[in-house]
């Protein structure tokens, strides 16, 4: 029975290859090829001959690997803009300018050679006539290549053109000669001012300033500079602002803060940048002045916190507080976790880094209790609300996307420097992953689960405590795992705000270019990290 | 209304229920109309979309088709003027293809869903005029409900998840566990109540679906499609054990299901559903034997109708068996049936007999079923 079942899919295979190779045959020689060259031809409009056969030979996996089409050699970007392929456009362009700009380096430095031979300087002389000499080797070099590397997509580029054409028949096809007025264009925005740029020193913006000084003096310039300035350094400035007032907030005598405003004697105008940092500034001395206590309350919060959980880690013995870490290391990830939570102990301990690293994992636990306690509610009520995920997730996004040490700014601002800012600046960056998760978490409860609970006479606090919030326990654990990782990396960037602990023996040490010391405190830090992970990763898996 | 005082008091009430309710009437009787319904549905519309009260005006108003309705108010017409009652301890089946609406229509009952228009009314009290504090008691104490997809709680144990309805009524615990073990024999899921329910097969977690919805004693079950996602022979089994309660029970019960062998298997009464409308409730004899309109004929073609018609459907009356040439003389030999014998035992019957049968009542001759009549019936054209 089964031999002839075989014997059938055989006689149908062998029938199904003969088949193929009947099609291909026709393909080749017969109508069905005919009409495929003529597609081809209708394509390209020009020389449909050449292309026809070179996008048979592509379906046929038969174009040599070296195949060169010789006209996007000649022609390179004005061949790939007649052709309308504009991605190749800008490839073959940007080889040729890199080219003519390599040459105008040429023209430059060969100029500044010149120059330093009139001032009898040899050392400068030489330095430029290497210099000289190997731009023009990179101009030869990328124009030779960027040829051949054009020439060699041409045909494949144009292939894939033509399938794109195929399904979508507004894609540009044939040979335009009015496609080279957007190449010109392209070209005459491009070419010059770059071409220029690299025949030239430009100025530093410093130069530039001193250029607008002398302007504004009324002293004469020349069109060249101003053009130079304008053109080849900073954007140029074009407002100019009278600088701000200066305000001060003394105390009276009765403790109550009073404004005083000076006028500034400086004549200079002052541009947007530094007219608006002043103006931030002083808003920000506005708020600390006359709204003080409001900082001050929450400074003092933090660091009672803080003093609270330095009492546990810093002030307990260090025998006591190592051997409760080994014993939750133990009970919660297991033995091997507890093994190498041992093996960080010692290093801290035999490197003199005890009582840093434990100001340091303060800091982590107090800035991961306040990312929970605020996160925890906030994430369900993005998950919940729609107006609070679209309140919310716009600010987590940017939160996310500003680097952790633009954080120290509005810490330093409001809270001056120490560990409450450093605290702050360590919450804020942290926060993100634990509102998100949780209100990932909580989105997907399944809504038939959901339903099932009211259907059960679930009121809505009973559905969040005893539904959604079990179910999304292992989001939640997730968040606080990235909350504790994303504490500590930006506490050890909070010393640079004198939050101290471990981060600030790394900047110290950077700044005395003691490499050695702090690259011990960094091994430190990466050890407690790598400490906390586990066991924080362990006791989740536990738990599940 | 919350009748479960003290643990003992509870358990008793629930053997009483038991006990009582195993003489209750016969699962397939014909509901009573002198009974007051216990489940009222009257002119529910739902209509999906935010111009849901223009639409439906518009709708009353124009006649206007389902389609129409989306294109001009961007509106989802979910149920269509429905109305019907069910019963004590009745089984009443919604049958419909998916998009039909029974899902929708099914949980208007316990108000998961608001209806755009009409009232529902469980034992005369008006569901929609509950506030929100009475609504989730009519949930917890009064409606129990079985989902497709059983809905469990993944981290709760199989008699924690049975009891939830219990504990969000506030139940001490130990009675919460007493009662849950009593549900949990009730569905032969004995030693099961530690298991976590992804432990489970398919099959024995909509057991633990239905002990769920069971276990705080409500009158009435709402269940949708339960049966749907389980494999043919669980599946069947599952039907025989429910059926098997049912009677026992005596739970007034909507049952969804989109397979019409289901709803023939289940229900006393079935309500046939198309595009959000009722197209016919009846009886599953009504439904094969006289269908409504073609849509509904379509449906039960395929359907073997042996067990489901009855020799009063099909039997000549005796003068006119007489009347197509047929003699009477020594009908007392000929093998005899009462009225409400289906098709298969009269085909038992009829089988190497060369007589009709015989229909009587009482003794009486009041039918006869010829060997035409007989094949006519199966083939469903009298």
């Amino acid at each position: 029975m089964s031999t002839v079942i075989e014997s059938g899919k055989n006689g149908n295979d062998s029938r199904l290859a003969d088949m193929a190779a009947a099609t291909r045959e026709a393909e080749a020689s017969g109508a069905a090829g005919r009409e495929l060259s003529k597609a081809f031809g209708d394509f390209a409009e020009e020389r449909r001959e050449y292309y026809a056969g070179t996008f048979l030979n592509i379906q046929r996996n038969k174009l040599s690997a070296l195949n060169l089409n010789l006209a996007a050699v000649m022609g390179s970007f004005v061949w790939a803009a007649l052709r309308g392929n504009w991605l190749l456009f800008w490839v073959a362009f940007a080889f040729d300018m890199m080219a003519a700009a390599n040459l105008g380096l040429v023209y430059r430095y060969h100029q500044a050679k010149l120059a330093a031979e009139l001032t009898e300087k040899d050392y400068l002389v030489v330095r430029f006539t290497e210099w000289t000499a190997s731009h023009l080797m990179a101009a030869v070099v990328i124009f030779v290549i960027g040829r051949l590397i054009v020439g060699w997509l041409a045909n494949r580029v144009y292939y894939k053109q033509y399938s794109a054409w195929r399904v979508n028949s507004s894609t540009n096809w044939g040979f335009k000669t009015r496609r080279l007025i957007l190449a010109g264009l392209i070209l005459a925005l491009i070419a010059p001012l770059t071409l220029y740029r690299s025949t030239q020193d430009a100025p530093t913006p410093r130069d530039c300033v001193k250029l607008a000084r002398a302007m504004q003096d009324g002293d004469s310039v020349t069109a060249k500079q101003r053009f130079d300035c304008a053109v080849l350094s900073e954007v140029p400035t074009l407002m100019w602002f009278d600088r701000p007032d200066q305000y001060s907030y003394p105390r009276n005598d009765d403790g109550t803060r009073r404004v005083v405003v000076k006028e500034v004697k400086s004549t200079r105008p002052v541009n947007l940048n530094v007219w608006l940092s002043e103006m931030i500034d002083q808003k920000i001395d506005y708020a600390k002045a006359f709204y003080g206590y409001i900082f001050d309350s929450i400074t003092a919060v933090l660091r009672s916190l803080l003093n609270a959980i330095e009492a546990v880690f810093v002030a307990t013995p260090w025998p006591v507080t190592a051997g409760v870490i080994l014993l939750v290391a133990y009970y919660f990830a297991g033995p091997k976790v507890a093994v190498f939570t041992l093996g960080s102990l010692v290093y801290l301990g035999l490197f003199g880094f005890w009582q840093t690293a434990m100001s340091t994992v303060s800091i982590v636990i107090a800035s991961t209790i306040i990312c929970v306690v605020v996160g925890l509610p906030l994430g369900v009520w993005v998950g919940k609300s729609r107006i609070g995920s679209a309140i919310v997730t716009p600010v987590l996004d940017i939160m996310q996307t500003i680097p952790s040490f633009v954080y120290l700014l509005p810490a330093v601002a409001f809270f001056s420097i120490g560990k409450p800012p450093g605290i702050l600046a360590t919450v804020i960056f942290a926060m993100p992953p634990m509102v998100r998760l949780t209100a990932l978490g909580i989105k997907h409860v399944p809504e038939s689960t959901k339903e099932a609970a009211l259907a059960f006479g679930a009121s809505p606090r009973q559905l969040l405590m005893r539904v959604e919030l079990p179910l999304a326990t292992p989001s939640i654990m997730a968040g606080v795992n990235q909350v504790v990782m994303m504490s500590l990396s930006m506490a050890v960037v909070a010393a640079l705000i004198g939050a101290g602990g471990l981060g600030f023996i790394v900047v110290d040490a950077l700044g005395q270019s003691e490499i050695g010391r702090g690259l011990l405190a960094g091994i430190a830090i990466a050890l407690i990290a790598m400490a906390i992970d586990r066991i924080v990763q362990r006791a989740n898996r536990v738990e599940e | 209304m919350f009748r479960l005082l003290t643990q003992r008091a509870a358990a008793r009430e629930l053997d009483d229920l038991m006990n009582s309710n195993t003489q209750t009437m016969s699962h397939s009787s014909a509901p009573n109309a002198a009974v007051d319904p216990v489940v009222e549905v009257k002119d529910v519309w739902k209509i999906f979309g935010k111009r849901a009260d223009e639409a439906l005006a518009a709708i009353k108003q124009d006649n206007l088709s389902k389609s129409d309705v989306l294109e001009q108010y961007e509106a989802v017409v979910g149920v269509r003027d429905v109305t019907f009652d069910v019963y004590q301890s009745e089984v009443f089946c919604i049958m419909g293809l998916s998009g039909s609406g029974k899902s929708t229509l099914v949980r208007h009952i316990n108000r998961l869903i608001e209806p755009t228009a009409g009232t529902i009314k469980i034992s005369g009290q008006d569901v929609g005029s509950l506030n929100r504090k009475q609504l989730r008691e009519l949930r917890a104490d009064r409606i129990g409900m079985v989902f497709q997809n059983m809905a469990l709680l993944p981290h709760r144990t199989v008699r924690d998840n049975i009891a939830f309805a219990l504990e969000l009524r506030n139940v001490d615990s130990f009675t919460r566990s007493q009662l849950a073990d009593k549900v949990i024999d009730t569905v032969s899921l004995q030693g099961y109540g530690d298991r976590m329910p992804s432990e489970l097969s398919g099959g024995m977690q909509q057991r633990v679906g239905l002990a769920r919805a069971l276990a705080a004693d409500p009158e009435i079950l709402l269940m949708d499609e339960p049966f749907s996602a389980l494999d043919p022979l669980i599946r069947r089994g599952l039907q025989d054990e429910f059926l098997e309660l049912s009677k026992v029970m005596g739970k007034t019960t909507l049952f969804i299901t989109h397979d019409l062998d289901e709803a023939i298997r289940m229900g006393s009464r079935i309500a046939i559903m198309k595009d959000g409308v009722i197209v016919q409730i009846g009886t599953p004899e009504e439904i094969v034997t006289q269908p409504a309109d073609e849509y509904v004929a379509d449906f039960v073609q395929g359907i073997s109708r042996l067990k489901l018609v009855f020799a009063h459907t099909v039997m000549l009356q005796p003068d006119a068996f007489v009347h197509q040439g047929g003699s009477l003389s020594g009908s007392e030999y000929w093998p005899s049936s009462s009225s409400e014998a289906d098709l298969d035992t009269l085909i038992g019957q009829a089988v190497g007999c060369d007589t009709p049968t015989a229909i009587t009542d009482d003794g009486k001759l009041v039918g006869v079923v010829t060997k035409d009549v007989l094949l006519r019936g199966i083939q469903g054209e009298s």
